[in-house]
């Protein structure tokens, strides 16, 4: 395999992927299908920003969010069997049931750990040094300007730690599982090392609390843009949409089992942001994870940081990226 | 170990009788295509097949089970296909409701440690809407509450809940029972084509 030339780096050269827009494939069918599925995104995040824009105090909640997130899930899920990206990625039974495992963990352990040990105990810990007349500034600006700002920082954040994962071997560790998976489709970004998880979930959230409206249409923000990365459906996304949002094709790309297109698109909701720092890739691949596609048990996932871990400590792997994910860079 | 009255659970047993002139070798042959998958072993032993699989791929047919036995039995009827099937994936989905039901107790037990301190009221800026919002529409926010109750009430609310482990418990529950029902008759279709497919 040659690969493309993107930048100064060869894209392709180890598993087939597609590079540039006007060779992904487009979605096929009659004129209405082709509007729903052109129009479907840019319209979603429209109705859920203007949802809690609007939306009474009195449901303007945590829990509300929940299952409006849940519903949304579920409407993708259909979209899925509809009008899926890849046969090959068709969601069966025994995928469900361990994806639905990790989603599990997120909702239920983790979101104790995190409360107690991530993002909101260090707002809670920092919060007493933070006067809130401090913030008026920000909290006087359009509810949607703060959304949008909050999106922005958080979606920063992640772009660091998840560029950081796949620069430097500690971090790498516990991420790397996550690149096992071997199909996208709708949960499958809850699928990794419960550790890695974690560490993906520590961010600034806590520290909105006192802007609960704000911070639920940036959530909502996020549910209508970042969603798409793990989901098997296709979609003609307008252009404008492709430029700043993260979509299944950028993600593919990064899951692909070529070590340099994993080197790209590392932003959660704002492609955008990888545009500026120069790691966005356009394009994208279905054959998908890492040491040839193999499919990691659950129990695997759960001890390979550790045992990984272990061995390069002993000094009987090499510690580093490239070298682990049995995708080796390309001289 | 056998567990007659229990390994129901994450076992598949069936039977499917072959056509008519269809001779143990015949069958096996064209089953063999589907025990060829990347991490699949299998061993034919006169009328028995049996594989095992490691790490099968999401696109395995069979990725649900781990590893079983096919043999062919020939009786006053014709001959006929029995297989008993081992899945692990079955067992997990089976014992992952208690897995979630221990963690809404675990949920609950380090709720109750952890007593809300209020810390003195102080007194909160009224927020203040952007006129943009207000021309928009917007509802305005709350105010904040100042009594004791109702501050110590928010804390409360803001501490993780069991709820989620319960909802789990029941999807997984639910997930066995299709599963379980599914999978079954998924691999007995999978059986029959493959039998009467043509060679």
């Amino acid at each position: 395999m040659d690969g493309v030339l993107v930048g100064k780096r060869v894209i392709g050269a180890q598993s087939p992927v597609t590079i540039g827009w006007d060779n992904i494939p487009k979605v096929q069918g009659g004129p209405v299908k082709q509007f729903i599925f052109t129009w479907f995104q840019p319209t979603m995040l429209f109705v859920l920003v203007a949802f809690w824009y609007y939306a009474p105090n009195s449901i303007a909640k945590a829990s509300i969010a929940l299952w409006v997130g849940f519903c949304f899930r579920m409407l993708l899920l259909c979209l899925e069997w509809v009008n899926p990206r890849h046969e090959s990625w068709r969601l069966t039974w025994k995928e469900a049931a361990t994806d639905l495992f990790y989603v599990g963990l997120a909702y239920t352990l983790l979101h104790v750990a995190e409360h107690y040990l991530g993002s909101d105990a260090m707002a809670d810990a920092i919060g007493h040094y933070f006067h809130q007349d401090k913030f008026a500034w920000f909290t006087s600006l359009p509810l949607l300007v703060q959304a949008l700002l909050i999106v922005v920082i958080f979606d920063i954040g992640q772009y660091w730690m998840h560029r950081g994962m796949h620069s430097w071997y500690p971090l790498w560790l516990p991420h790397s599982v996550h690149h096992y998976i071997t199909q996208l489709n709708m949960n499958k970004g809850a699928v990794g090392n419960p550790v890695e998880l974690f560490l993906i979930g520590l961010g600034i959230g806590g520290f909105f609390d006192f802007l609960p409206r704000a911070f639920l249409i940036a959530g909502a923000f996020s549910l209508a843009t970042g969603t798409y990365q793990h989901i098997n459906v296709r979609f003609n996304s307008p252009r404008w949409w492709r430029f700043l949002f993260n979509t299944t094709e950028h993600h593919s790309l990064h899951h692909s089992q070529d070590f340099e297109a994993t080197r790209s698109n590392y932003a959660s909701s704002l492609i955008v942001i990888d545009r500026i720092f120069g790691t966005c890739v356009d394009g994208e691949a279905e054959l998908l994870g890492m040491e040839g596609g193999r499919r990691m048990s659950i129990r695997e996932q759960m001890l390979h940081p550790f045992t990984e871990g272990w061995k390069a400590f002993r000094g009987l792997a090499p510690a580093d990226v490239s070298a682990s994910t049995g995708l080796r860079k390309v001289s | 170990m056998s567990l007659p009255f229990i390994d129901w659970i994450w076992h598949v047993r069936g039977r499917l009788a072959l056509p008519p002139g269809q001779s143990s070798d015949d069958a096996f042959n064209r089953l063999d295509p589907l025990f060829g998958q990347e991490g699949t072993v299998h061993r034919r032993t006169g009328g028995t097949l049996s594989f095992t699989k490691k790490n099968q791929a999401a696109q395995d047919r069979m990725s649900v089970f781990d590893g079983g036995d096919l043999r062919i039995e020939t009786g006053a009827a014709g001959s006929a296909l029995h297989y008993r099937l081992t899945s692990r994936a079955l067992l997990f989905c089976f014992l992952a409701p208690f897995l979630f039901l221990c963690i809404a107790q675990l949920t609950i037990a380090v709720n109750k440690l952890d007593k809300p301190k209020l810390e003195p009221a102080k007194a909160s800026p009224v927020l203040q809407m952007n006129p943009i919002d207000k021309a928009l529409g917007a509802p305005a926010p709350d105010p904040e509450p100042t009594d004791d109750a109702a501050r110590l009430l928010k804390a409360e609310e803001k501490k993780p809940s069991p709820t989620a482990a319960y909802v789990f418990a029941g999807i997984f529950a639910a997930l066995y029972v299709i599963g379980r029902i599914l999978e079954d008759r998924l691999v007995k279709a999978l059986f029959r084509k493959s039998l009467l497919g043509s060679a």
